[in-house]
């Protein structure tokens, strides 16, 4: 075929545009599905199970410190990561908490509305709710994220779009998320006040706003979130909690239905 | 046939393991994580659901008289995670469990370890996880002390 035929010219040209137009595209496509698929729990190791729920960096090098020390060689492993908990709770997160938090810190679980009433999770608890997450991308705009704790699903958009002043605050809030290279970071608002941290955590206002940042790890097998807590009423600062997930690509989500209110319990320090 | 130590040394690191594991479903709340208690029964029911698995079983006294208790289990998503399904406990099935009594004194206890009359035990989700970091602490200090 000669090279100056402009037939073929125009063709090498459209191809040449269709490489320029869609090759960002197509790698931020392959970008974005290297977190798709079905997360569970931690890896079997000391650190994963530390942060089953949810971790600090304090905490971890507290409990790395209690680990290397040849005088906690005896002690169960629960021992040292109660300690370790403790450790993070007192100095990391009450130091964070507004007066008015840290008196209600920590929350007794049974009052948690989960506990007493089934009511679902709010997203201060159900981000790092323990077991199955499962990453779908939908489209091109926007990812959906479901919990096998409550079987509680999220969208979070990724077209730009802004959370509509009008919008009602919700357990879970309005979602926006955006890719910084590998990185998937979800940011939301819109929350309705809850407990945030878990069941014994620390309760927020409806203004709390979360940034949720997922890395996956360079063998695959691992997913880190690093989430930051900012609420002006409850927080003085930010609070940056770390969570671990293991790929689980046979792990499933079963229905989460047979909640039942219960019928005896008793508040922290008050046993019959 | 008696315990070997390494067996009680697992079931104690259950029983405190147990306590943290359960924390976030309230179990505090309800049991107390401090004791156990062990029954020898009949199941009547076992339910694999969410958020807790549920077993009803008849336990008969000395003088007769039968009892039904409760034990109530992680959730459907944890145990099946490490193989349980709905059909790791049947109906009619006669068993041992040991479990952490409710802080009420009423007939239930949190599961802990159950064992079935041909001698198979059905352990948390947990066990495994601690037999691993268990291993990684011991070639931690083997490193630290090499």
């Amino acid at each position: 075929m000669p090279i100056g035929n402009s037939r073929t010219w125009r063709v090498c040209l459209l191809g040449f545009l269709l490489l320029v137009l869609l090759g960002p595209s197509a790698r931020a496509q392959g970008t974005r599905s290297k977190l798709d698929g079905m997360w569970s729990d931690p890896p079997q190791t000391a650190v994963g199970t530390f942060c089953f729920a949810w971790c600090t960096d304090a905490g971890i090098d507290y409990l790395n410190k209690l680990l290397d020390n040849p005088a906690n060689d005896a002690r169960p492993f629960e021992q040292l990561m109660s300690e370790a908990d403790r450790y993070q709770r007192q100095n990391y997160v009450r130091a964070r908490l507004t007066d008015v938090a840290a008196k209600a810190y920590p929350q007794d679980p049974a009052d948690d509305p989960a506990f007493r009433q089934c009511e679902p999770y709010g997203l201060g608890h159900q981000m790092v709710a323990r077991h199955q997450l499962e990453i779908r991308q939908r489209g091109n705009d926007r990812i959906e994220l479901r919990y096998g704790e409550w079987d509680a699903r999220r969208t979070a958009y990724l077209d730009g779009r802004r959370r509509p002043p009008t919008e009602a605050l919700t357990l879970l809030g309005y979602s926006v998320d955006r890719w910084e290279g590998e990185t998937l970071v979800i940011e939301t608002a819109g929350i309705k006040a809850g407990l945030m941290f878990g069941s014994d955590g620390a309760k927020h206002s409806d203004q709390l706003k979360t940034t949720e940042r997922y890395t996956r790890s360079q063998d695959g097998k691992t997913l880190l979130l690093t989430a930051t807590f900012e609420d002006p009423l409850s927080l003085r600062e930010p609070v940056v909690l770390k969570k671990i997930w293991s790929w689980a690509p046979g792990s499933e989500i079963a229905p989460y239905k047979d909640c039942q209110r219960p019928d005896e319990f008793s508040k922290s320090g008050k046993r019959p | 046939m008696k315990p070997s130590r390494g067996c009680i040394v697992l079931a104690l690191a259950l029983v405190l393991w147990g306590r943290a594991a359960n924390a976030h479903h309230s179990f505090s709340a309800v049991y107390d994580g401090t004791r156990v208690v062990t029954l020898t029964g009949v199941v009547t029911q076992f339910k694999f659901v969410n958020p807790h698995a549920m077993m009803t079983m008849d336990v008969t006294d000395g003088s007769g008289k039968v009892t039904e208790w409760t034990v109530e289990f992680a959730g459907r998503l944890n145990l099946s995670e490490v193989g349980w399904t709905a059909d790791s406990i049947k109906a009619k099935e006669r068993v041992t469990v040991t479990g952490n009594p409710s802080h009420a004194g009423s007939s239930r206890i949190a599961f802990v370890r159950l064992v079935k009359n041909d001698g198979t035990e059905l352990l948390p989700s947990n066990a495994e996880r601690l037999k691993s970091v268990e291993e990684e602490r011991r070639q931690r200090a083997k490193t630290r002390n090499q």
